[in-house]
């Protein structure tokens, strides 16, 4: 229907491609370069083989800060997944002050890391701040997430948690909201109880969405750096180290690039890994599609 | 009947929970930001104080650099989604209106190239970036933010301009409109919704964004963001006031927007994350 150029499309594609290529595509691909090459800053690179690699699956840090993500990005994103579908069937109905109650539970989004990592640690200062202080009175226990590793930790994925929420929240409520109505009040007339209507009606349905929610969580909770980076820095003694402080660390603080890009490609690994199943059906999809 | 109250109360406890969760860390930094630096760790914490501008005084008196760093968080964050609009509105029309081999396959790859952790990249890109002399610029974050947000805003302009009618542009085409001017004069005005759901979400982030920052900059386009970093790494006892302050500074605009685009976020979200 529109002009016969053919050039006109790709011309049109081509600043975003050119974007993608340059900042993402290319250095993604020659971070695999450089996982092979032992270079620092200033002086020329020279290729080690598998050196590398060697070098971090030998380090007893870098299998601690694989842990530690393993552990954090599960546990971020099974509770943001059970919290931010309770909050959407919570929400799945009219009342007065709806919008502003919505509002208020996305609020997090717009909150910078750093800033929220301001608010967490006023609320968990040793022996001032005000939850602190609650757990020692009702629970007897002192949350000390400088020293103690493991409430570091805590405090770490609580803290992803919170700012991560309106994103899986925002796609679940959106998916319940979809589910027609006269299908659950179908299946209740039918004698289904409330639970029953759940498990075979609305999580039917939004099944793929909580399959993509979940999908994309799990990759950028793999990405996690900013949070951690600023409330512990791995600290105490690297005990709290994730996969993103291990690999700037030795980035941009020991100048050592190539243990560094050895990580990151392991962490592209990985993504690409979880990702995969949903690339492949994307790239079925499009097959088919022309 | 009574079962019926009783989801009723679970629904407002848990919905009650949930703002509780969310609100609370926000309104305790706002909040103490106005209190005294005696006021601020009182137990239990108080909640009718007298309001007092002091914390933002001796902000901009002790921290000059943090009224710096908002400007250039704003400069980035202006310049990271002139750029993304622009160019996701281009690519976002050719996904829309045309169809290729070469369009299936980059768009493959828009979607693949998403999945990538951002802090990989920073590895080659460090020496480059020294090397051309473009590190503590503007431009390289701008540039940045943008490529880690076209193909998201890329797809969610391509829904919206899906939901165009064609037939509006071949009524203008056949009066002789040339494509700038069908994009300029059709596309453009309908899809403001779409560019707004477009924009949102590399605005949020180029404001917010630490990481990169702290790698690329070190004082010329230090951002809001990192200065609040250094503000609260050299935390001596009684000044946690000042970093409430610039942390509410820091905070407010980027809320107020979020609150005032909050339909855009969830149209964005849903269009961009699930289907595409």
């Amino acid at each position: 229907m529109f002009e016969d150029k053919r050039w006109l499309p790709t011309l049109m594609v081509s600043p975003v491609l050119l974007l993608l290529i340059v900042m993402i595509g290319i250095p993604s691909i020659f971070v695999a370069w450089l996982s092979l090459t032992e270079s620092t800053l200033g002086a020329q690179s020279t290729f080690v083989g598998l050196d590398n690699y060697r070098q971090i699956f030998s380090d007893r840090i870098f299998w601690r800060a694989t842990i530690n993500t393993f552990v954090i990005v599960n546990v971020v994103v099974y509770a943001e997944l059970i919290i931010a579908m309770l909050l959407a069937l919570a929400l799945n109905c009219k009342f007065f002050g709806k919008g502003l109650i919505f509002s208020i539970l996305i609020a997090p989004y717009a909150v910078s890391e750093v800033s929220a990592v301001v608010m967490w640690q006023y609320a968990f200062e040793p022996d001032v701040g005000t939850f602190n202080l609650l757990l020692e009175q009702l629970f007897g226990i002192d949350f000390n997430w400088s020293r103690n590793p493991f409430h570091g930790l805590t405090l770490i994925a609580i803290l992803s948690i919170w700012i991560h929420l309106p994103f899986t929240l925002i796609i679940l409520y959106s998916a319940i909201s979809t589910v027609p109505e006269d299908l659950k009040s179908a299946a209740r007339i039918e004698g289904a109880t409330e639970r029953q209507v759940f498990r075979l009606v609305t999580f039917r349905i939004i099944a793929p969405a909580v399959l993509i929610a979940l999908m994309f969580r799990y990759i950028f909770a793999m990405r996690l750096f900013s949070e951690a980076w600023l409330l512990t820095e791995g600290g105490p003694a690297r005990l709290t180290e994730v996969l993103g402080i291990y690999l700037f660390r030795s980035a941009f603080r020991y100048f050592d690039f190539g243990p560094a890009a050895a990580t990151g490609i392991a962490m592209q690994f990985l993504s690409l890994l979880v990702a995969s199943f949903y690339l492949y059906r994307l790239y079925k999809g499009m097959k088919a599609n022309g | 009947m009574a079962e019926r109250y009783l989801t009723i109360a679970l629904r407002f406890f848990i919905i009650g929970l949930g703002v509780l969760w969310s609100a609370f860390p926000i309104y305790m930094v706002v909040s103490s930001s106005f209190k005294t630096h005696i006021d601020i760790f009182a137990v239990p914490s108080k909640f009718l104080f007298t309001p007092t501008l002091d914390n933002y005084r001796q902000l901009l008196s002790d921290w000059p650099e943090f009224l710096d760093g908002l400007l250039n968080s704003l400069i980035i964050t202006t310049g990271a989604t002139l750029l993304t609009a622009i160019v996701s509105l281009l690519a976002g029309y050719a996904y829309s209106r045309y169809q290729s081999r070469m369009l299936t396959a980059s768009a493959f790859f828009m979607i693949l190239v998403r999945m990538l952790p951002p802090l990989v990249v920073t590895i080659p890109l460090f020496p480059i970036i020294n090397w051309l002399e473009l590190n503590d610029t503007h431009a390289i974050l701008i540039v940045l933010y943008a490529a880690f947000f076209v193909s998201l805003s890329t797809w969610i302009l391509k829904t919206f301009i899906d939901q165009i009618p064609r037939e509006l542009e071949e009524a203008a085409e056949v009066e002789g409109a040339s494509l700038m001017q069908r994009l300029i004069k059709i596309i453009l005005p309908l899809s403001v919704h779409g560019m707004v759901a477009a924009c949102v979400f590399v605005v949020v982030f180029s404001w917010n964004e630490y990481m990169f920052a702290l790698i690329f900059t070190s004082s010329a386009a230090k951002t809001a963001p990192l200065v609040l970093a250094e503000i609260s790494g050299s935390l001596e006892g009684v000044q946690w006031g000042v970093l409430f302050a610039a942390a509410t500074l820091q905070l407010a605009p980027i809320l107020i927007f979020v609150l005032l685009v909050q339909k855009y976020i969830v149209t964005g979200l849903t269009a961009g994350a699930v289907k595409g």
